[in-house]
């Protein structure tokens, strides 16, 4: 039986403000050939109009306050293009999903297909500091510690910073500790290990290690369905099979490859508009039977 | 004597429910008895004492009332199964609607008997309870009725005709069958076929009910013909359906205001659906309007491309082209709002094909519309905002045709970049840096004064749809979180522009799959592309696109070249200065001797827009004290304004003037600087030319004239040769010889270019009106149009090869430039703090409309801070950073500016209120009404009684204080604008950000 993977929601991260204001009756939502005056947006029925006092000291202050009133949104920003990329890189095996609570927190779990951890579903939490990305590199905690060099017996963290000890801003991704996670399982490393235990024995006596980390594999299995360790309504919970929840959820899976193709084609005829020839450069080369002859 | 429909009036018809079918039909055939005696006693066939004797009004009215009887019984017996039932199949035996028409045509046969049998056939076919009109000896009278009415005049009849017809045709469309009896019966009839066709035809441009109900017919029949291909060629090729339909376009345009009541109203710029409705010409032509996109959605193909076609040659370019043309400003800018109100009112994809065609392809008196459009963005008059609007509508399209003639072809050589910096086209802006930088570039002085925040934040974080949103329930909340620091204002209006930016950036997403590339500096290929358009460039007169319009029957000549001798003359005949312009010969240190300027050398103009030559007119004849005022010319206090405006005006007819220059200038500084590779070659190739700096240009546009000396045409055989540097030339030289006038709002750049030492386009236009005294003015008015700094400025390309230094070489080598559009919109944006409000919001829509685009190429140039461009290219930011000098520079003058800017900041967020409150009363109040046309309308107009109160102090009349002068005004509520527009940009390009790798992916899932 394999345990169904139960996550409800999608796998991108719900955007915080537009979906809701789509529909809002507040926001005008004329399509853009309909509205014809450029506004201010409307102000929020919960919003007061704060009248700054024009004093020279909160004006002295000002390009300071710009950051610092719009950092958050620059840091929100920053971590989901972070995760846009992460789904963009389709990492086998490995899904995450930020927490409800804070950006700054990414719930994940790795399934292991082969090689020594093979079968192995470990769960994990993505801490991410707030002065991302300029601070250090964001941490990965095992749920439970698995048995391996690299992670940490007690505190189950994975030794990240051996892969980037300094965490520079457009080179290193989030995406890149996820996939380095990934293949320390892959691929073992036992140089400067935080389990030192688990690296002698890879090196003096494999068998005893591999039925280490056997076990360790079968106690997280073990666990797979115990509630989440943070509680969150964005964390990850396992679920046993229930055909009555997992089967249709699986059968939309496995047909939504095609829907995307058949919406395509629909769309196609209700917006959009081009006459030109791909590859011309020229508009209106399309050779249609609209075209004036 | 109203009698059919007395009868479906008073009878009530469950009056013969449970009555015996067979009582009833010998009742019919009784009355049909006593009929018969009385048509047979007048028939000559049968009494020859027919002829002689009249009939009698007694006969008359017992014929009349039997027959009301008899009618009434047909339409109220109920078929059984499939068979007639008894009183029809006596009717079709006995023939009796044949000798009922006959008797009528018997009597006189005057408008009040149509009317009456008219009415007789209406109620018969709408209110039977069995299918009448398959039988023959019904249809065949009703046709014989219908063929009578032809060519009728009187209003009741056509009224009467029409309600029938419109009958008619909605029993078709609900059965087809019937569709091939009338189209069979109209050809036995040997009558035009399909009478029921032809007959409407003439109703489709009447105003009214008749001519709505006829335009519903015939979209029956136009449903009908996409399937039924017989109709569909009969309509095409046997009834003058499409062009009665196209011409009367015209002629319904031809009868429209030529001035706008509206245009007082300080704020117009565009045709709402509250203003056209007032007017019932407009009103009329929008119906026609309307019904031929109606006919182009449901017709068949074949009726839909003659119908588009008519629309083409016989309203767009016949009419609309001149009209764009006009004399007065005033009329331009009815024109321009015509344009605008018809592309948003055009829903169908074929038709606005026409349209857009027309407008980026079409060239009246060889000027593209499009260009001439972009030109007037650059007008000082209110002209401006109408033409500003216009490309509002265009950009929104999301059209990739719109787009890629607008702006796109600019960016896609990448010539506006470093080179090293193609490959950052891509780039995506991973931690916000642009936006912060945009942001940055708020000016200090405007942080005070009103900032949104959250009543209470109890929390350390907030949600962000709670907290924006608290309106909608219901809908599941997706509640995400922003990490706020407690206590913490945020700016709400930031959330709201990142929504609306989210929203307005999927759309264009979505709206961009059809499109032909991505735009992406791969694709399409830059060098590709500038050898596409060389190759096109030698068979350009062949092309498809521009035979299209030489066939037509426009004002557009088709041998260009004689339009061209013309244009010529007439021009020169009133005003010499596009001399200095047109010919590098009059350039002042251009050794070009002057006889040249009028034989073949002399090449065409680029043709200033029309308006502008006209204006200038009457602005010299007006100077000159030569101006007669005509009564209906109302422009003449615009040309008061434009004289007394006259710094701004140096500038604008500076700028027209030289905006001919421009294309040449472009040549020439191509043709001169391209290196000393490349010049080796072209000096062989032109050596009968004596090497003169302007024979490349005049070869080149020779060409493109279709003039005869071809043999010194160089670019085919060049072309083979060229190297990528060479490449970016033929790509300048294609560009100008195909459209030059493109590079009519180029001129800023091509002086900047030109001149390293003058870099500002500020000083610029400092220096021109020191050039022309004030005194000088009145005398020599053509001198300060022709005024020599344009010559002098571009004085250097038009010298002696030797001065041509190297570093000026490579420097104009590539031709950085991105296209007159974006040119004329971020020079106009440059200087916000002189426009008008609404100027100011068509900019930023515009401009934030562009930056909304997915492509790479559009989004690197407007919102990739880090990108760096070519020193001749202006780029949005630093567009931006100098407006914020700008107004801090105001600020700093300005002794009460926060208090203005409190005012100003008070009245913007009113005006919001106001259009909210409209738009919700108007939802509430009527439901017909609810659409956004009344939204955004005249604050005062829109709401009085709820807006008298409160516009005291901050309304705007409170706010355009007595004392305060209009440009302190403007540039008051541009400092409030400025980081309201800087933060709508820091939030598309958040927005991009994370949305930019759905240019590939499956975003719907996303919806």
């Amino acid at each position: 039986m394999n345990p169904f993977w139960s996550m409800s929601t999608g796998s991108v991260r719900k955007r915080p403000d537009a979906e809701e204001k789509t529909l809002s009756g507040e926001l005008r939502t004329s399509p853009l050939r309909t509205s014809t005056k450029k506004q201010l947006p409307s102000i929020p029925k919960n919003a007061v109009p704060i009248t700054k006092p024009a004093s020279p000291a909160t004006s002295a202050q000002s390009t300071n306050g710009t950051h610092a009133s719009y950092g958050p949104f620059y840091l929100e920003y920053s971590l989901l293009a972070e995760f846009t990329l992460v789904v963009k890189q389709k990492l086998p095996g490995v899904y995450v999903q930020p927490s409800y609570r804070s950006a700054l927190m990414w719930f994940g779990v790795i399934f292991i297909r082969h090689g020594l951890y093979q079968d192995g579903v470990f769960k994990f939490t993505v801490y991410i500091p707030d002065n991302y990305p300029d601070g250090d590199s964001p941490r990965l905690v095992f749920d439970l510690p698995v048995f391996h060099p690299l992670v940490d017996p007690l505190s189950g963290e994975l030794d990240v910073k051996r892969a980037f000890a300094k965490w520079r801003r457009n080179h290193n991704h989030i995406w890149q500790i996820l996939m380095y996670a990934r293949r320390v399982f892959y691929k073992i490393d036992t140089t400067s290990p935080l389990n030192p235990e688990a690296a002698v024995l890879y090196e003096k006596d494999i068998q005893l290690f591999k039925s280490k980390v056997v076990d360790s594999v079968k106690l997280c299995s073990s666990h797979l369905f115990d509630q989440p360790k943070i509680e969150d309504p964005y964390a990850i919970v396992f679920s046993p099979w229930n055909p009555a929840i997992h089967d249709e959820a699986r059968e939309k899976m496995l047909t939504q490859k095609k829907k995307p193709e058949e919406q395509h084609c629909k769309s196609m005829h209700v917006s959009g508009l081009s006459w030109v020839k791909p590859g011309s450069v020229q508009p209106f080369s399309k050779e249609e039977k609209t075209m004036p002859t | 004597m109203s009698s059919g429909t007395s009868i479906s009036r008073n009878r009530q018809a469950p009056s013969l429910q449970g009555v015996d079918p067979e009582t009833c039909m010998i009742v019919f055939r009784t009355h049909w008895a006593q009929v018969l005696k009385i048509l047979e006693k007048h028939d000559p066939l049968k009494n020859t004492q027919a002829k002689y004797g009249a009939i009698s009004p007694d006969e008359a009215s017992t014929v009349q009332n039997y027959v009301e009887h008899m009618l009434f019984l047909l339409i109220e017996e109920q078929a059984k199964d499939a068979s007639m039932g008894p009183i029809l199949e006596f009717v079709v035996s006995e023939n009796i609607m044949e000798k009922l028409f006959l008797w009528s045509l018997r009597r006189e046969f005057t408008d009040e008997t149509k009317i009456e049998q008219l009415k007789m056939y209406e109620m018969l076919v709408t209110q039977s309870h069995q299918p009448l009109l398959h039988h023959k000896p019904i249809l065949k009278p009703l046709m014989m009725l219908l063929s009578s009415c032809s060519g009728t005049t009187t209003p009741t009849v056509e009224t009467e005709l029409v309600v029938l017809l419109n009958q008619l045709c909605s029993i078709m469309a609900k059965d087809p069958s019937i569709l091939e009896l009338f189209f069979h019966t109209s050809e036995d009839q040997g009558a035009a076929n399909f009478l029921i066709f032809s007959l409407l035809i003439p109703f489709i441009h009447r105003e009214g009910r008749v001519g709505q109900q006829a335009r519903d017919a015939l979209l029956f029949i136009m449903s009908l013909s996409a399937e039924n291909s017989v109709v569909a060629n009969h309509i095409a090729e046997n009834t003058y359906f499409c062009p009665v339909l196209a011409t009367g376009l015209s002629g319904l345009y031809s009868s429209l205001p030529t001035k706008l009541e509206e245009e007082e109203e300080e704020e117009w710029h565009c045709l709402l659906k509250d203003d056209w409705l007032l007017s019932p010409a407009l009103v009329q032509f929008m119906n026609s309007l309307e019904f031929c996109n109606a006919v182009i959605q449901v017709a068949h193909p074949l009726i839909r491309n003659q119908l588009v076609n008519y629309i083409y040659n016989g309203f767009l370019v016949p009419v609309m082209a001149p009209a764009l043309h006009k004399v007065t400003v005033e009329e331009l800018m009815t024109t321009t709002a015509y344009l605008d109100l018809f592309l948003r009112s055009v829903s169908e994809p074929a038709l606005l094909k026409i349209f857009l065609r027309f407008i980026l392809l079409h060239r009246h008196e060889n000027v593209h519309i499009l260009d001439t459009l972009t030109s007037r963005i650059n007008t000082p008059f209110r002209l401006c905002v109408v033409s500003l609007a216009l490309f509002r509508t265009l950009i929104g399209l999301h059209c990739e045709d719109v787009m890629l003639q607008l702006v796109l072809r600019y960016l896609i050589p990448c010539n506006h970049m470093m080179l090293s910096q193609r490959r950052a086209v891509k780039e995506r802006d991973c931690y916000s840096v642009t936006a912060a930088k945009l942001l940055s570039l708020t000016p200090v002085c405007c942080s005070t004064g009103i900032t949104l925040t959250l009543e209470t934040q109890g929390k350390d974080y907030i949600l962000w749809t709670k907290g924006a949103q608290t309106k909608d329930s219901g809908r599941r909340s997706s509640e995400s979180t922003c990490i706020v620091e407690y206590g913490r204002a945020v700016d709400i209006s930031y959330l709201q522009y990142l929504g609306e930016a989210q929203e307005a950036i999927l759309q264009c997403l979505k709206d961009c799959k059809v499109w032909s590339a991505l735009y992406d500096g791969v694709n399409p290929d830059p060098a590709t592309f500038i050898q596409t358009l060389a190759e096109e460039n030698s068979t350009d007169v062949e092309h498809p696109m521009f035979r299209l319009q030489q066939r037509t029957p426009s004002t557009c000549s088709a041998s260009q070249t004689t339009a061209f001798g013309e244009k010529m003359q007439l021009e020169l005949e009133w005003d010499d200065s596009y001399d200095t312009g047109i010919s590098p010969g009059s350039g002042v240190s251009s050794p070009q001797p002057s006889d040249d300027l009028g034989s073949t050398e002399v090449q065409p103009p680029a043709e200033p827009p029309k308006h502008i030559q006209e204006m200038k007119k009457n602005a010299i004849m007006l100077v000159k004290g030569s101006y007669i005022e005509e009564s209906d010319f109302q422009d003449d206090v615009m040309v008061y304004r434009l004289c007394a405006q006259k710094d701004t005006q140096d500038d604008d007819h500076y700028k027209e003037k030289t905006l001919n220059a421009a294309r040449e200038c472009e040549v020439q500084s191509q043709t001169v600087v391209n290196g000393p590779l490349a010049k080796s070659q072209l000096e062989t190739d032109l050596d009968e030319h004596s090497k003169r700096n302007s024979s490349l240009t005049s070869g080149v546009m020779k060409e493109q004239t279709n003039q005869k000396m071809t043999e010194i045409d160089p670019q085919p055989d060049l072309e083979l040769k060229l190297s990528p540097q060479e490449a970016d030339r033929s790509l300048s030289v294609r560009l100008l010889s195909t459209d030059g006038e493109d590079f009519i709002a180029q001129y800023d750049r091509i002086i900047k270019e030109l001149d390293p030492n003058n870099a500002n386009l500020e000083e610029q236009k400092l220096d021109t009106p020191d050039l022309v005294s004030p005194v000088e003015e009145e005398d020599d008015f053509e001198n300060f149009s022709a005024d020599t700094p344009s010559a002098e400025s571009m004085s250097p390309p038009f010298g002696p090869k030797e001065d041509v230094s190297p570093t000026h070489a490579s420097r104009s080598q590539s031709a950085p430039f991105t296209g007159p559009f974006i040119s004329v919109v971020l020079s106009k944006l440059e200087n916000m703090l002189e426009n008008s409000l609404h100027v100011n919001l068509l900019l930023i829509g515009i401009v934030t409309q562009l930056a909304s685009y997915p492509q790479p190429l559009l989004r690197s140039f407007l919102l990739n801070t880090n990108m760096v461009f070519q020193p001749s290219v202006r780029s949005l930011y630093q567009v931006l950073a100098s407006v914020k000098n700008k107004i801090e520079h105001f600020a700093s003058l300005e002794k009460d500016f926060p208090g203005l800017l409190l005012e100003a900041q008070q009245y913007l967020l009113f005006r919001v209120d106001m259009s909210n409150a409209t738009e919700e009363s108007q939802t509430k109040g009527n439901v017909q009404h609810s659409s956004n046309a009344g939204r955004g309308r005249n604050l005062s107009e829109a709401c009085p009684a709820v807006l008298q109160p409160f516009l005291g102090q901050r309304g705007k009349k409170g706010l355009a204080q007595p004392g305060l002068p209009a440009h302190v005004r403007n540039a008051v509520l541009a400092a409030a604008l400025f980081p309201e527009f800087l933060k709508e940009l820091a939030a598309l390009a958040q927005e991009h950000s994370i949305l930019c790798y759905k240019l590939l992916g499956d975003f719907e899932d996303y919806y």
